[in-house]
């Protein structure tokens, strides 16, 4: 019983080594500064100005729930099949269309996400939204965000920065 | 009062002048007047037609616009009240431009609020068609859990969660049973309670599933997790509080789950196994939960939970019942390994004590449409374990794959060969449909 015990530990371990390890190497990469950026959202009177990546994909996950301020998260998504959103998909969650949708549901039925993302239709209600609802975040193309929202950093960069990392193209990868 | 008129050319004649005596002269004054006039206004009569359309227009357009602001603010008035602490309330530090905006966003606000305490329901389900060559057994088409996962946001902080399940038994009847019926609180990422009845937090398995087979990978639950009413072993279900959260421990992302609760009947074997609303005993059940996500390996969850209870059966001394629990799960959406080992502990008053370990293990890897899945398991109770004398030995290996008809629908062909102790081995076959709607 016991030697079955070990000899599964040390399977579980190295079959992980190897899930875990190429990984490693996606990173958010430098893209080049032409592309089109998506600027990550919030309403004004949220004090939050910088989000790191690890925070973000939390938030967008909904593992995350609560501002610092205790205010609940309020997602906001674009519908699908619009690149904002691709991009979001590909750079934020590491999935496509069908496991956003499991996750998601998966999430809802064990209790771990409170709240489904919202999802609109364009840049333009996105921004109505994240205006009037003081916990929402969400995104758009940067060109689309204007003074009714805040824009948060992301690792410290702006959607201007060259270094900046959401970008509507497909990241360079190593 | 004197009245100016106003004439196309830009020259204003007081009304008196045309009261001035009508002699031969004057007459022709005016005349070569009107006529000089007429040139002139025959000269310019196309810019100032445009002239007039465009105050018209503007006219118009003002007319419509007070119209729409009228509109908008008698549906604001109508609008009622936001619900207290509702997510859609104006921002408390509004932005030098929202003042403009507000008005034209009440409305939308408002419409979000009222569906948020409407019921959402999604369903889940599965139909069998199952064959094993265990004496006795037929082979048929059976129809599973028809399963109603009905929730509802009642406000910011609270939620209801239910899981309304139609299952036929084996004489064949449906019933209906409540399997989870929850009142969520989120208070934070750090706290989160939930009263009512809830799949206990032994092991991953049991919290990650819940009824639906086809969030599952394979056909159904491995034996250690089988509910209750299948001849489940664990205390699958429980009815009191459970506290929930993660710790602030960075990229380590513990988590932990508390429960108290009234635990599982044991006063006869004919008890309804989770007790709704009366417990048997004044001892409530315990169960402590821990366990990590890290950050740098997304998917990994690993940790452990000890469960503590007091049966008390009839006419049997009282049995202390404590299950450890590990799991070290590594899931994505193209990759799962679980990985699961208990131990349940039975300890009658003054007798011995009764250990039964049990684990499972299962990979599968997706490959387009199709997700090929292995598991084995086993479960070792003595025949004179107090609580499951029947269980006995169990082990064997399950084969399958899982085809992805649709992004909701989902067929499975599932092999399992299970030996016993004592007993012949059964060798299975089941082939599944499972869906969500």
């Amino acid at each position: 019983m016991m030697q079955r015990f070990a000899g599964l530990v040390v399977l579980i371990v190295a079959v992980l080594w190897l899930e875990l390890w190429p990984d490693r190497a996606i990173a958010f990469a430098a893209p080049p500064a032409s592309e089109d950026s998506i600027a990550i959202i919030v309403n004004q009177s949220n004090a939050v100005e910088n989000l790191s990546a690890a925070e973000l994909r939390k938030i967008f996950l909904g593992e995350r729930s609560h501002w610092p301020n205790g205010r609940r998260i309020t997602l906001v998504m674009l519908a699908s099949g619009q690149p904002e959103r691709k991009a979001v998909l590909r750079d934020i969650y590491h999935m496509n269309e069908s496991e956003f949708n499991n996750h998601f549901i998966q999430g809802l039925f064990t209790g771990e996400v409170f709240v489904s993302p919202k999802a609109l239709a364009n840049a333009g209600e996105v921004r109505k939204f994240v205006f009037n609802v003081p916990g929402a975040i969400g995104y758009l193309r940067a060109s689309d965000a204007d003074a009714s929202v805040k824009v948060v950093r992301v690792d410290g960069h702006l959607p201007e920065d060259k270094e900046y990392s959401l970008r509507i193209q497909a990241r360079s990868t190593k | 009062m004197q009245v100016r008129t106003l004439l196309p050319f830009g020259v204003h004649i007081a009304p008196n002048l045309f009261c001035i005596t009508f002699n031969k002269w004057s007459f022709s004054l005016l005349l070569a007047m009107v006529v000089n006039s007429a040139a002139v206004w025959a000269q310019q009569s196309n810019g100032a037609d445009a002239d007039k359309q465009t105050i018209q227009m503007l006219l118009q357009r003002i007319d419509k616009l007070e119209s729409q602001v009228a509109r908008l603010n008698a549906a604001v008035q109508q609008t009622p009240p936001a619900a207290p602490a509702s997510e859609a309330q104006p921002s408390p530090a509004p932005s030098a431009t929202q003042p403009e905006m507000e008005s034209e966003m009440q409305p939308e606000a408002a419409a979000v609020d009222f569906s948020k305490t409407l019921l959402r329901i999604r369903g889940f389900a599965d139909i069998d068609l199952h064959g094993d060559n265990r004496k006795g057994n037929t082979t048929s088409f059976t129809l599973g859990q028809l399963n109603l996962f009905v929730t509802s946001d009642i406000s910011e902080k609270f939620k209801f969660l239910s899981e309304i399940v139609f299952e036929a038994g084996r004489d064949n009847a449906f019933g209906v049973d409540l399997e989870r019926y929850l009142l969520l609180y989120s208070h934070s990422d750090y706290f989160n309670l939930a009263i009512g009845r809830y799949h206990t937090a032994i092991g991953y398995y049991n919290t990650a599933y819940h009824h639906s087979t086809w969030l599952q990978t394979a056909t159904g639950r491995p034996f250690l997790f089988l509910f209750e009413d299948q001849g489940g072993i664990l205390p699958i279900h429980n009815v009191g509080v459970s506290a929930s959260g993660s710790i602030p421990t960075g990229l380590l992302g513990l988590h932990y789950v508390a429960e108290v609760g009234n635990g599982r009947a044991s006063r006869s074997p004919q008890s309804e196994a989770v007790q709704n609303v009366v417990d048997e005993n004044n001892h409530k059940a315990i169960n402590l939960a821990l366990f990590a996500r890290p950050e740098h390996a997304r998917g990994l969850q690993v940790g452990f939970s000890v469960y503590r209870d007091l049966l008390t059966p009839a006419n049997a001394p009282t049995i202390g019942e404590t299950i450890f629990a590990t799991h070290a799960v590594f899931v994505r959406p193209t990759f799962e390994w679980l990985n699961e080992f208990l131990v349940i502990r039975h300890a009658p008053m003054g007798s011995r004590v009764f250990d039964t370990p049990g684990f499972y293990t299962q990979v599968s890897k997706l490959f387009g449409s199709y997700r090929p899945y292995f598991r084995y398991q086993y479960v070792n109770a003595s025949n004179s374990e107090p609580v499951f004398p029947q269980v006995g030995l169990q082990q064997g290996p399950s084969v399958g794959v899982r085809y992805n008809a649709s992004e909701f629908v989902a067929f499975k062909l599932q092999y399992d060969y299970t030996a016993f102790r004592r007993q012949a081995a059964v060798n299975g076959l089941t082939l599944q449909a499972g869906f969500t709607f």
